[in-house]
């Protein structure tokens, strides 16, 4: 199904919450949708915030560039990233694979090493100005090249090269990563401006608030602070998420007197609840009971028409215009500096090994790209259209004969898979290496109902 | 009269009595009772193998290299100067699009004439099992493949932890159905529904034994394609179905989404008023079956219980028994078996969603 019609056909009732998500995100498209609110803290002069379009609030250089740190992650046979205070990300040319993952012998000869980028080319370092003094979680720290580099919280700070314009941050996520997956960069921020009952869950569809305790946070279509619909009986199913007898506004939040002495928080003017019962985190379940909806400070700006939503085994995936899943790619080599191998810009032998057992052409048969239709537009820089070569998956020169338009996520182009045979289909869900979290494809999911896979 | 028969003409009976009485008055009798039922939730699962101390009747041999020693033998000089492209991805392709070409390492077979399972297609075959109660005819070529596979043995990762799994998560929660039941020892007409429950399995205080009792809802909205109802019937507390096409959620590991198909799925079940333990059986789709294991269990992952997908596919391939693809000739399914073990609980067919409850 289309986007647009979820919104108009029979299917509706069953979608609204199919969801909140699918539904909402094209409901937003081209509206203004509400960006998330954050914390004001102290920086330096020459940074600021910017609010991405799908990770919400990030700091970013004055000309925009989103920064980034890399905090260390332990992988199969042992660490990699940074340490608080010590930045190793520099101009050293790794040709061999470090062993920090499994079952494969260390000191393997990377692809391409010739056309490999340096980490220090791919993530030059934010570096810090003489004179420059810390201030708030923001620090100095030197590197080895005896340049001093800016940190946040003591990690170091870089800006990403597959970022061009305010706003992008191509460069990692904020989204929880996979055990297996790289040693990942992620966009740092400020704190979001919640009351410390609340949370922030980065999901595909948005970032959904949800308690500290990870359990969804809902509302009620219509229902304001002065006018409660949610009655006694309502109350049982649906547990008012209770302010403190002291709270205070905080940004968008706002408490109520749900009855004397009995305060209520709400959120952006809607009293909120959890749902009684509900035991998974980060659930969407709730959405499905008319009238109920998920909240989310910042929703996902919406996939373009191309697009459609399926229900598969486990949830609702994103799928092509025939109803085929849509896959995302996820690439990182086993360098030290765990430099990433997912975007068209680096080399694609390791793709082209689990999608076409080496073989291109093999490869276009078993992933296709999903093709962009002609004047088909995105609403947003998440979602773009990219001219690729498709015998070298890098991106076309101009004018080239050959080359076709795909979509892009985050840069990135989305596949389907031949071997799915009818919508809702996710058999590639997992293919490569490290369940698709290292070199391999995972489902675009919107929304797991078993798993966390849309978080 | 068969007791189909009799159930068809007492519904047409009763809606049409039921029609001439709304028409005349308010209905006030109860409802007629239900056909007796009885449910199941699934708590264990294991390929069926047949296994003897030590391995010693089945895998003379030993067990089969995994991806480590296959590397170690493919790649012997440590000091070689070894690309990622020419030895890993090299492996990792194998996986992927696996090949039926003969590779340099001996496959071991699972030996001897014993196997647990089904008599899948009601014959005895010169490459059928007998079963260790004597049973002839019992199909399972998938135990040959990774009988001497040390990850499916009952020892191994996968068997451990896939159980685990079917225990902890909810993906893979598979509750039976049994409907028309007059009596749990003898009935020989009864439906068999499959659903995917949604629900935790209920166990003891301590976490070590399932309790009958438990109650699971039926997955209706994700869970659509694994709806079945077939036929079955019960002869001395033997469930015995008939044959049926059947998905299956298999959650593995990783929060993987990974299904298994049979063709012509049966289930052997011995019943309990409190538990259901037996085979469930039938012809696994080689490349859904083989699919599934790599989307759920990565090359590392493999590597803990020696277990080389590229080396069994080529072994599934070979021994593959039935559905053959009409262009090829190929065969497309494996006859195999679960050993399985089912815990009793009540099915409840109440709608999930609840009304809003607001003024």
């Amino acid at each position: 199904m289309r986007l647009g019609a979820l919104c108009r056909g029979l299917l509706l009732p069953l979608l609204v919450a199919v969801s909140g998500t699918a539904v909402t995100m094209a409901a937003d498209a081209g509206a203004a949708a509400p960006r998330e609110e954050y914390e004001q803290v102290p920086m330096p002069a020459g940074f600021k915030v910017v609010v991405a379009d799908f990770e919400g609030p990030v700091f970013a250089d004055e000309r925009g560039r989103t920064l980034y740190d890399w905090p260390t992650h332990q992988l199969r046979n042992g660490p990699a990233g940074e340490l608080k205070g010590k930045p190793h990300c520099d101009d050293t040319h790794y040709t061999k694979t470090a062993g920090l993952m499994s079952p494969y012998p260390p000191g393997l000869l990377l692809p391409e090493t010739d056309k490999r980028p340096t980490c220090a080319a791919l993530w030059p370092p934010v570096i810090a100005p003489e004179g420059a003094s810390p201030i708030g979680k923001w620090t100095v720290v030197q590197r080895a090249d005896g340049r001093r580099q800016w940190a946040y919280d003591g990690f170091a700070l870089y800006t990403s090269a597959l970022d061009h314009e305010e706003g992008d941050v191509n460069g990692g996520t904020k989204r929880k990563t996979h055990g297996d997956s790289p040693a990942d960069r992620e966009p740092v921020a400020p704190p979001s401006l919640l009351p410390p009952q609340f949370a922030i869950a980065e999901q595909t569809t948005g970032r959904l608030l949800v308690t500290s305790q990870g359990a969804s946070v809902y509302a009620l279509a219509n229902e304001r602070p002065d006018n409660l619909l949610c009655d006694a009986g309502c109350a049982k199913e649906w547990k008012p998420v209770s302010a403190p007898a002291f709270a205070q506004a905080k940004g968008a939040f706002s408490v109520l007197e749900r009855e004397p002495g009995i305060k209520q928080w709400a959120f952006r003017g809607e009293p909120l609840y959890t749902r009684v019962g509900e035991e998974r985190e980060h659930s969407l379940e709730g959405s499905d009971v008319p009238g109920w909806h998920n909240v989310y400070t910042q929703r996902a700006p919406p996939p373009p028409a191309d697009f459609t939503v399926q229900e598969s085994p486990g949830g609702l995936v994103l799928a092509d215009s025939r109803g085929r899943t849509v896959y995302i790619y996820h690439c990182g080599d086993d360098a030290l500096d765990q430099l990433a191998c997912d975007y068209p810009g680096a080399s694609q032998v390791y793709r082209f090994a689990v999608c076409g057992g080496g073989d291109p052409a093999r490869c276009r048969q078993t992933f296709p790209y999903v093709l962009a239709t002609p004047g088909v537009k995105s609403a947003s820089r998440v979602w773009s259209v990219l001219a690729i070569d498709p015998n070298t998956g890098h991106l076309a020169q101009p004018g080239q004969a050959d080359s076709v338009n795909v979509w892009a996520f985050r840069q990135r182009p989305v596949f389907t898979c031949a071997l799915d045979s009818q919508p809702g289909d996710l058999r590639a869900d997992g293919w490569g290496e490290f369940n698709g979290y290292r070199n391999g494809f995972k489902a675009f999911w919107l929304r797991d109902d078993f798993t966390d896979n849309a978080g | 009269m068969s007791k189909r028969f009799r159930r068809l003409r007492a519904a047409i009976a009763v809606s049409a009595t039921m029609a001439a009485a709304m028409a005349a008055a308010p209905v006030t009798a109860a409802p007629a009772s239900l056909p007796k039922s009885i449910g199941y939730v699934m708590t264990d699962e294991h390929w069926a193998l047949y296994e003897t101390p030590g391995a010693k009747q089945e895998c003379p041999k030993g067990f089969n290299l995994g991806p480590r020693e296959q590397f170690k033998l493919l790649f012997p000089d440590p000091h070689a100067k070894l690309s990622v492209v020419d030895s890993q991805l090299a492996r990792e392709s194998a996986v992927w699009f696996p090949s039926t070409t003969k590779e340099p390492f001996e496959f071991l077979e699972a030996q001897g004439p014993i196997a647990l399972g089904i008599n899948l297609d009601g014959k005895v075959g010169p490459n059928d099992f007998t079963s260790p109660q004597g049973e002839h005819g019992i199909d399972n070529q998938l135990y040959r493949v990774i009988g001497c596979v040390r990850n499916y043995r009952r020892e191994g990762e996968l068997g451990i932890i896939t159980t685990k799994w079917r225990q902890q998560e909810p993906f893979n929660r598979l509750i039976i159905e049994i409907t028309g039941i007059d009596s749990l020892e003898n009935d020989d007409d009864v439906q068999v529904t499959l659903y995917r429950g949604i629900g935790d399995i209920m166990m003891n205080a301590s976490g070590s034994e399932y309790l009958p009792g438990g109650t699971q809802r039926i997955d209706r909205r994700w869970g659509k394609r694994y709806i079945r109802t077939w036929h079955g019937s019960i002869k001395n507390g033997l469930l015995t179905t008939d044959a049926v096409d059947a998905w299956i959620p298999e959650m593995g590991a990783f929060a993987d989404n990974s299904q298994l198909f049979f063709h012509g799925m049966r289930l052997q079940l011995q019943l309990t008023p409190t538990k259901a333990v037996g085979f469930m059986g039938g012809y696994a789709d080689v490349d859904v079956w083989y699919y599934a294991l790599n989307t759920a269990w990565a090359t590392h992952h493999q590597s803990y219980g020696q277990s080389s997908a590229p080396s069994i596919y080529r072994a599934l391939r070979r021994l593959a028994d039935a559905y053959p693809d009409p262009k090829t000739g190929q065969n497309e399914g494996i006859s195999s078996a679960l050993e399985v073990a089912f815990t009793q609980a009540y099915v409840d067919h109440s709608e999930p969603l609840r009304s809003a409850g607001t003024k």
